[in-house]
């Protein structure tokens, strides 16, 4: 084991990890304000080309299903088009694909990617289903594994050991991280979350997705980890989806009962993940390593 | 069986209900579940069970923002090629809960789920 990892190393080197997206930050600022949202979304769309073209692409590919004489090329007009809801999770996401692109080597990048996406899709829905912020839970869905990344920043070839430990061995992730670093990658995350002044109860689904018996009473993180199961129940994270553990308590949080009721759940977040699947492609690492050798 | 059409589901023999993406959505198809598009908890457009959408619908869809519809899919699958399906959906839910505790209520329930949801 390489020494035990502590706060102040985190602290210390939050530069392995880019800069976290002000814009993230933003979009959380506001999430209880909807009059205040759709005016900010689109002063921060217009800041950000990569974003005028994602929103303008999906306002024109819906419209031109039911108008095809309509060209979409106002901002206002696509927001209002497409909806808040979509158009939230498309900053979300386009933000969170530049900040976790590059960051790991491009077959972990891949999985990491897609497994961070299928998380936050599930969140969301779960959120929503469970009448909590489907905003927040998608944030949260997308971020739960961020101390992984500075894991492999900080140390590449430990970290690379931890998860063939896990895979030869089939132990736990979080103990193959403990035997290598002295912590894993939820409390690494949570310290993460601290460092960038993120709302406590983003850094309490980061620290307790693993273990949500530790924060019972918080619904935010009873969704982040039921959404890790069922990214995994439903087959979205590949050949790679295994169902290990799904903590009682966490069901109970959210009066989340297994029965009939779910089916609609289940095909909502089947059909936003496939509705989604081009965009989380397009702004995924293997995507956007293409486009540097297109040379776009 | 004739369809049976209530206030939210409309199921048949002769169809299975399938959520998908707005962009697959086409006049003709049949909604599965009740539709409710609410905006600030405003309802803004009710679609029954049963109701064959129309171009205007699509429309109506667009405007206000629908991601995804629950239809009624015609079953164009043979008896066989139903069983098969349903037998490589069991196997993979069963790979996929492999290393799960069955014995476990809670973990039970949400397999039974899966495997119920993905048999369909």
């Amino acid at each position: 084991m390489s020494g035990s990892i502590n706060r102040d190393d985190v602290r210390r080197n939050q530069h392995l990890l880019p800069a976290f997206p002000r814009t993230i930050e933003r979009v959380l600022a506001t999430l209880d304000d909807p009059d205040a949202n759709l005016n900010l979304l689109v002063s921060l769309i217009e800041r950000d080309p990569a974003l005028i073209g994602q929103i303008l692409e999906q306002a024109n590919s819906v419209a031109v299903r039911t108008r095809p004489d309509m060209r979409i090329c106002n901002m206002f007009t696509a927001t209002s088009m497409i909806g808040l809801a979509r158009i939230r999770r498309t900053v979300i996401a386009t933000s969170m694909a530049g900040f976790l692109n590059d960051t790991l080597p491009p077959g972990l990048a891949g999985r990491f990617w897609e497994h961070s996406c299928a998380v936050g899709v599930c969140a969301q829905q779960l959120a929503i289903h469970c009448h909590h912020s489907g905003d927040m839970a998608l944030i949260a869905g997308m971020l739960h594994d961020v101390g992984q990344l500075w894991l492999y920043r900080h140390e590449p070839d430990a970290f690379l050991a931890a998860r063939d430990d896990c895979r030869i061995n089939g132990c736990r992730i979080e103990e193959a991280e403990r035997r290598q670093f002295g912590v894993d990658h939820t409390l690494i995350g949570a310290w993460l979350a601290e460092s960038w002044d993120l709302p406590g109860p983003l850094r309490n689904a980061i620290l307790h997705h693993h273990k949500p018996e530790q924060a019972a009473s918080e619904p935010l993180v009873a969704v982040t980890h039921i959404a890790e199961v069922l990214s995994a129940a439903l087959g979205l994270n590949g050949d790679d989806s295994r169902v290990t553990h799904l903590s009682t308590d966490a069901c109970a949080t959210l009066k989340l009962t297994w029965d009939e009721s779910v089916t609609g759940l289940f095909g909502r977040i089947d059909a936003v993940s496939q509705s989604m699947a081009g965009f989380f492609r397009s702004q995924g690492p293997a995507r956007r390593a293409e486009n540097a050798v297109a040379g776009n | 069986m004739a369809p049976q059409a209530d206030r939210n589901t409309f199921i048949s023999r002769e169809t299975r209900l399938r959520y998908l993406p707005f962009a697959e959505i086409e006049a003709g198809m049949v909604i599965g579940r009740a539709l409710n598009l609410s905006d600030r908890n405003i309802l803004r457009l009710h679609l029954p069970a049963g109701h064959v959408l129309t171009d205007g619908n699509l429309r109506q869809l667009y405007a206000n923002g629908a991601e995804f519809v629950c239809v009624a899919m015609p079953e164009t699958r043979s008896p066989e090629q139903i069983a098969a399906d349903t037998a490589d959906s069991a196997g993979r839910t069963l790979r996929i809960f492999a290393d799960a505790d069955l014995s476990e209520p809670t973990m039970a329930a949400l397999f039974d789920c899966v495997l119920s949801y993905r048999s369909k």
